[in-house]
């Protein structure tokens, strides 16, 4: 592969392989004012209290105490997985084909994890205790305890390390050549010049961890899951499902999101040399194995719902079906559904047009926001086990500032990596031969 | 050993909310913030129906669905079967109530000094309640409670915390019944110790028409009920309680 690559790439800064971009200042801007209006909604809950948000107490208060936060943090905590899972699976299977994307799903994972370590920072009452108490007052009883310990801090850790593992290298090569972040390629490379020997720890480091992270895999998402699907108070969480469908939809956004970047990138980047149409064709069938499986869940889920709930489960489920929640409900469903037959036909026919994949991630991004949302919210309007009538929840402008401010945010550290160091993989090959 | 349990005489209650009153005034919960509250309940159809009452404080489970799921361990059980939080320690992320079953944990959605449902600073209320925020307050509340010397009883009602009934553990202390208990007009409440044979408590829960909210929640509370039947899936509230927070 590293033969077909162009060498004017490998002459290129990462700041000028974008080049002037009039997009990319553009889409930072308007980061930069989504980033603004962020902080200025969370300002004002944080001053106002979080009687400005539209959540209110479940029962008396008529509301839902969790809501659009709560349903941005799992849809986080799910990319974040999938990122981590196929750069893990880059190592651990050695797919040489995928590693142009190991570094955007590197970063997508880091990203989420700020983003849901700071989704669940907005949604405490008391963010500045909660710094404090969720370390000093740990309690491993509480479902939470994984999502702290293994989803944040694990995934966290160990996409930052593949992240800085495979920077260095790059920034090794980069600081060679002068250039206005040349101080930044040293302080990243740190001494690591990549000689064969570097290279081998290197990749032995970056297997070994693969081994480690693959069961934390399975083990972190599910316990996310568990955080709805353990509390038998809540009809509609109760559930066994609840971590497998947690996990299952998490691959199949999150791999959606790393095919949006991928196409964004070699767009704006003029790389089709290496994100080859047969990359995407890869990533599209792995999205095609999860989300029949996700789709399975779900009409199980169904199936069981309205044939054998309780009578609370039912209750919820014609929300869902027929009720408050049914626009949501068909269209987060359409949006998972539509993609499987499109994906289907892809695979039949054996065309997987990055266009179509492209349409395909952004639907199944936007119907699994809306699982997420349904996950959340209806099993606390509708779901009270007393009888205190129904409730309802629509998000408030605050809270809508303030989810924007941390997209804003997501891609303002995308976008300032992509100017600092190359999102994709320098060829190594190539640098074997310069070295020698 | 004390072991605190309550049972409620759902033939005797009359509906009348003075519970209610008598545990916002005891324990100063801000506007919006019912601790305890009565199911004013219909069952039906017209001209069929049935009417009945529900007072639902914190149920006290032994197995409480809030204690398992706090992160931080702000809720707690105690030995006496007391389920308190510790306003000090508490970070406002409502996983416990959204772990109850029975609805009973209460949010400061806005800061409770100033959200109280008159306003104090009123230029016609008489000059010796007005300016004094809160007008009355009970010292009960600054001070820490039980061998395990948290501040649980409410005071302070910090913005951004959870809440809920705590049995009055400021009362209990005294050895007074909680505010609910002794102003019931009819001794609908009655509360006691399991752990004394004489207690008047154990007799009431021997009834043979006793039961607890939602058993299949499996929570084991410490609230049991006589003298009425568990409310069914299609019971509904009379008039929508809506509280402003």
């Amino acid at each position: 592969m590293a033969t077909t690559q162009p060498i004017h790439h490998r002459e290129l800064a990462p700041q000028e392989m974008l080049g002037r971009s009039r997009i990319w200042t553009l889409v930072m801007g308007l980061a930069v004012i989504g980033l603004v209006l962020g902080i200025v909604s969370y300002a004002r809950e944080l001053t106002g209290g979080m009687v400005v948000t539209g959540m209110r107490d479940v029962g008396i208060g008529g509301g839902a105490t969790w809501g659009l936060y709560v349903a941005f943090l799992i849809y986080m905590m799910g990319v974040s997985f999938a990122g981590i899972t196929i750069a893990a699976m880059i190592r651990l299977l050695k797919l040489e084909q995928l590693r142009p994307v190991g570094r955007i799903a590197e970063i997508l994972s880091v990203v989420a994890v700020v983003l849901g370590g700071l989704a669940i920072i907005v949604d405490l009452g008391q963010p500045l205790r909660g710094l404090v108490n969720l370390f000093r007052y740990a309690r491993p009883q509480s479902p939470f305890f994984g999502t702290f310990t293994l989803v944040l801090a694990g995934y966290g850790f160990a996409s930052l390390v593949y992240l800085y593992l495979g920077s260095r290298r790059d920034a090794a090569v980069l600081a060679e050549r002068p250039g206005r972040l040349q101080w930044l390629h040293r302080f990243v490379a740190s001494g690591y010049s990549d000689t064969p020997e570097e290279r081998e720890r290197h990749d032995r480091a970056s297997f070994w961890l693969a081994v480690g992270i693959v069961p934390l895999l399975v083990v972190a998402s599910s316990t996310l899951g568990f955080v709805f699907g353990l509390q038998i108070g809540r009809p509609g969480w109760f559930s066994a499902l609840q971590a497998p469908a947690f996990v299952t939809l998490a691959g199949v956004s999150g791999v959606g999101l790393v095919i949006v970047l991928a196409a964004l990138v070699r767009h704006a980047e003029h790389r089709s040399d290496v994100l080859t149409p047969a990359v995407f064709a890869w990533l599209g069938k792995l999205m095609l194995g999860l989300l029949f499986v996700y789709v399975y869940f779900m009409a199980v889920e169904l199936v069981t719902a309205t044939y054998a709930g309780s009578e609370a489960d039912a209750d919820i489920t014609a929300a869902l079906l027929t009720g408050t929640y049914a626009p949501i409900f068909w269209t987060s469903v359409a949006f998972l559904v539509v993609p499987l037959g499109l994906l289907v036909y892809a695979a039949l026919a054996k065309r997987w047009s990055i266009g179509m994949l492209t349409a395909v991630s952004v639907l199944v991004n936007l119907g699994a926001l809306g699982k997420r949302y349904l996950i959340v919210v209806p099993s606390q309007t509708h779901g009270t086990l007393l009888p205190y009538g129904e409730g309802s929840y629509t998000p408030a402008l605050v809270e809508y500032g303030v989810v924007l401010g941390l997209v804003a945010l997501g891609v303002l550290m995308i976008g300032a990596f992509m100017k600092a160091l190359p999102v994709i993989e320098l060829q190594r090959e190539e640098e074997v031969g310069q070295d020698a | 050993m004390t072991r605190y349990a309550m049972v409620i005489d759902l033939d005797r209650c009359q509906g009348c909310r003075a519970c209610v009153e008598a545990c916002k005034v005891e324990n100063n919960t801000p506007q919006g913030s019912l601790w305890m509250h009565v199911f004013r309940l219909e069952e039906g159809t017209y001209p069929s129906t049935t009417m009945s009452f529900l007072p639902r404080p914190c149920q006290h489970c032994d197995n409480a669905p809030c204690v398992k799921v706090c992160p931080v361990g702000a809720r707690y059980k105690r030995e006496d079967g007391l389920v308190l939080t510790d306003f000090d320690r508490c970070i406002g992320c409502r996983y416990c109530e959204l772990a109850c079953p029975y609805g009973v944990n209460v949010f400061n959605w806005s800061d409770p000094a100033e959200h109280q449902y008159l306003d104090w600073d009123d230029p016609d209320l008489p000059d010796e309640v007005r300016g004094s925020v809160p007008p009355w307050h009970n010292p009960d509340h600054d001070v820490v409670h039980g061998d395990e010397q948290r501040r649980t009883s409410g005071g302070g009602h910090a913005k951004g915390v959870v809440e809920k009934c705590t049995f009055c553990v400021q009362r209990l202390e005294r050895g007074e019944l909680p505010a609910c208990a002794t102003t019931c007009p009819v001794n609908a409440i009655i509360f006691g110790d399991t752990d004394d044979p004489g207690d008047s408590v154990n007799a009431e829960i021997a009834r043979g028409d006793a039961f607890d909210l939602l058993p299949e929640a499996g929570t084991k509370p410490r609230v049991h009920y006589v003298g009425g039947k568990h409310p069914t899936r299609s019971a509904r509230e009379i008039e929508r309680v809506e509280v402003e927070v």
